[in-house]
């Protein structure tokens, strides 16, 4: 990976990233958290954007809204 | 005569709960609201063995945080009306993240047992799940369960009697953060233990780690605001 | 006080291992749990080789694609409502007959034309028959939603629908209960719970209404029928068109100025596909329609007790003619062979009609009609529309049936010709014509629009769990109806189409 994060809706279809941070307030954090998405944790992008993505995160398919996805950095 | 029990069902939204609360109450359920809020609530019972047990549906939910109304009204329901056992439905092709509530209860010291749900489907991606071990691990009594074939419940029944009866030792495992973290909680749990009314009520190490999470809710509860 | 002592550690804590750790102690609990949940699955959880893509994961690249995704949800709704309204036709027919049947039973028991026989036959057993008649519908419809939700297909719909529902500022989520009010609001309005964010839930809430429900579509019937024989296909998708359109902009409206703040973040788990049990489907099914039938059963039926007692009060008013002295000379004509049976039958059936019409003018439902009837004459209404959109407050289908006795058609629906002409050629005292294409269309404009049936206002009660909400949506509707019905009538009026 290059250096530096990004976004997560400017990840390609198909490809693992690791989570790096999430930028949101303490309520959305939270939730993300309990849902897995935790810094350090793999993430594989099944569908991705424009418009909603589909990531696989410890086993589950969660879909996140375009508006989540800028807010979760990868690496 | 019977002995009258109260369990609750929890476990993530997805996990099969629904079907599990409908084997074990059937038609003998009804659905209404917890008390002041839109959140649905559903209550069940059912006869097993010489036990009256009443089946409580809690909200599915991923923690047990106060960010959300659900998680709230799960967990105060947990503290407030102290259930002989809570049984907690973890999705066995989905574990890592299910047992992120059990971790939950398990701090709040809540009487235990979990349901491995859906293990048929967690069998045929190949995930073999070692049921004996992971009960070691956590100190909880695992139950193999595949709720959408009705298997399991007997079973399920009987590790609830019998955690219900105090038959089965804890051994009060919870996870642990690491000295720096795990010295501070000694400190807060110092003082808490002090507070009578504090102790009535809550596990003393469950109330530290919220507090230095900053749970809105249980800060509350310890300033004495409404 | 010992307790403030224990926050002022907590901070201290907190501070000192911020120090430490250089982050929040929250992140680092967190961090620590994954830690041991890790360990744990380590050591317990082994995992095959290769990972296979599994069946839901094939079945998405399909549901899920950026092209069909949109259609198969459309297909998908299409044949869920072809399946509820086909199959209800049938036990709905059976509810109208056991109406009738039990009608004729219980009326024995009462004297001829009393008021007992009235209230337990048009009152009581009319009244629980339009909510018995709904209960197909109702399960049929709560069955295919529990086929979709228990299957996981519910959740993907969600997630199609999100990117459009995004840009009227809902949720993915709010698009299931929008298609269920095109059929019934109540099931509609039942349906916003699986919406978490409370401002998207009550902007839902508020705005299903719009979506034109099953029970306005006689009033339509009646009105294109009369005046757009032609046009009607185009008509009736015009209005339903307005009431989407209408649903979308008081959506924005809402979420901007009633229920501000950011779009809720979307973020949800998409569950494999399963094979919904049976019993699963049933106990899901019951539960919802049971609701329904306890408290919409119980509103409407009090509802069309309260339109019976002000249709029919004053019992016995002054009468016009004396009627009962014109049906015995009519009997006697007949008795006498100046005229034939079925002549007589032609007369007496036309005096009941008009001593029925006459009698619903001089009760109550009458009069409130002619008090309001200032309010909805700059909508070219008379105080009959304003009767028979008063028994619509309680519930759309009785419309038809007030503006049927209102107009001595006797028993009315609305494919009932004479009913049909009588309407195209009702004038008001200066000779004017009162229903022309125009008016007749701003009467189905207004009937999309205004207040929901008493019914849906208990759902919404029973949803919020205030008076606050469901007297809101109550009114706000009425007064855009009233507006808009306002711009149709008089712009149309302007632009000569009057």
């Amino acid at each position: 990976m290059k250096g530096g994060f990004m976004p997560l809706n400017m990840v390609n279809p198909g490809e693992e990233v690791t989570l790096m941070a999430i930028h949101a307030g303490r309520g959305l954090q939270s939730r993300l958290h309990s849902m897995g998405l935790f810094p350090g944790v793999k993430m594989k992008v099944l569908k991705g954007g424009p418009g909603p993505l589909i990531v696989s995160v410890r086993d589950t398919r969660l879909a996140l809204g375009c508006g989540m996805a800028h807010k979760i950095m990868v690496g | 005569m019977a002995k009258k029990i109260t369990i609750a069902l929890a476990g993530n939204p997805n996990s099969g709960k629904t079907t599990i609360f409908n084997n074990l109450t059937g038609s003998r359920q009804h659905v209404g609201n917890w008390p002041g809020v839109t959140v649905e609530k559903k209550e069940g019972s059912l006869k097993y063995k010489d036990y009256e047990i009443k089946v409580v549906d809690l909200p599915g939910t991923y923690s047990l945080t106060a960010y959300s109304l659900d998680e709230v009204v799960a967990r105060n329901f947990v503290v407030e009306e102290r259930p002989d056992v809570v049984v907690d439905i973890v999705d066995a092709s989905n574990l890592e993240r299910n047992l992120y509530l059990t971790t939950q209860f398990m701090e709040l010291g809540v009487r235990l047992v979990i349901a491995l749900n859906m293990s048929d489907r967690a069998e045929e991606s190949g995930h073999k799940i070692d049921t004996k071990k992971l009960s070691e691990l956590l100190g909880v009594p695992v139950v193999s369960t595949i709720g959408h074939k009705n298997r399991g419940m007997d079973e399920l029944l009987q590790a609830i009697v019998d955690v219900a009866d105090g038959k089965f030792d804890r051994g009060n495992v919870t996870p642990r953060y690491g000295e720096e973290i795990e010295e501070e909680i000694r400190k807060i749990e110092e003082l808490i233990q002090r507070d009578a009314g504090l102790m009535q009520r809550y596990a003393p190490r469950w109330i530290a780690i919220k507090l230095l999470e900053g749970d809105e809710e249980v800060t509350k509860k310890v300033t004495g605001e409404k | 006080m010992d307790r403030r002592e224990i926050l002022d550690q907590v901070r201290k804590s907190s501070e000192h291992l911020k120090g430490i750790f250089d982050d929040e102690v929250e992140t680092i609990i967190v961090d620590r749990r994954y830690g041991f949940i890790n360990g744990i699955y380590k050591k317990v959880v082994s995992r095959p080789a290769i990972e296979r893509l599994s069946a839901s994961d094939q079945i998405d690249r399909v549901v899920l694609n950026r092209v069909l995704g949109i259609p198969i949800f459309l297909f998908l709704m299409w044949l869920m409502f072809k399946f509820t309204f086909t199959l209800s036709e049938v036990p709905m027919g059976w509810v109208e007959s056991g109406q009738e049947w039990l009608g004729n039973i219980f009326g024995r028991f009462f004297p001829a034309e009393s008021a007992f026989q009235s209230l337990v036959v048009e009152g009581i057993i009319g009244g629980v028959g339009s909510v018995i008649i709904f209960v197909p519908i109702i399960f049929l419809l709560f069955f295919c939603m529990a086929i979709l939700e228990d299957s996981g297909y519910m959740a993907r719909a969600a997630f199609v629908m999100d990117r459009f529902m995004h840009k009227i500022g809902l949720h993915g989520r709010s698009f299931i209960p929008m298609i269920l009010g095109l059929g019934c609001n109540i099931p509609g309005i039942m349906a916003c719970r699986t919406i978490d964010q409370e401002r998207d839930r009550l902007t839902t809430i508020l705005v299903n209404p719009f979506m034109s429900c099953g029970a306005r579509l006689p009033v339509y019937a009646l009105l294109i029928g009369a005046f757009f024989p032609e046009k009607g296909g185009t008509v009736l998708y015009s209005i339903y068109i307005l009431g989407i359109v209408m649903a979308i902009v008081m959506a924005k409206l809402f979420r901007k100025y009633l229920f501000p703040g950011p779009a809720a973040p979307f973020v949800m788990e998409l569950p494999p596909y399963r094979i919904p049990t049976i019993k699963g489907v049933i106990i899901h099914m019951w539960e919802r329609g049971v609701l329904y039938l306890k408290k919409a059963g119980t509103i409407i039926l009090a509802g069309c007790v309260l339109v019976w007692f002000l249709g029919n009060f004053p019992w016995s008013p002054e009468y016009s003619k004396d009627y009962d002295r014109l049906k015995q000379e009519v009997k006697a004509d007949s008795a006498s062979g100046l005229i034939t049976k079925a002549a007589r039958d032609e007369s007496i059936a036309n005096l009941e009609n008009e001593q029925a019409r006459e009698k619903m003018e001089k009760s109550y439902l009458g009069g409130l009609g002619r008090i309001i009837e200032p309010v909805v004459k700059p909508l070219g209404f008379d105080w009959k529309i304003g009767v028979g959109l008063f028994g619509g407050f309680i519930a759309k289908e009785i419309v038809v049936g007030t503006l049927g006795t209102l107009y001595a058609v006797g028993e009315a629906d609305e494919e009932s010709a004479p009913l049909r002409e009588r309407i195209q050629r009702d004038t008001w005292p200066d000779g004017r014509k009162i229903y022309t294409p125009l008016t007749a269309f701003t009467l189905m404009v207004f009937t999309l629009l205004y207040m929901p049936c008493v019914a849906a206002i208990g759902v919404i009660y029973r949803e919020t769990n205030s008076w606050k909400w469901p007297l809101f949506a109550a009114g706000y509707t009425t007064a855009v109806a009233w507006v808009v019905s306002f711009i149709v009538y008089q712009g149309g009026r302007l632009i000569g189409l009057g």
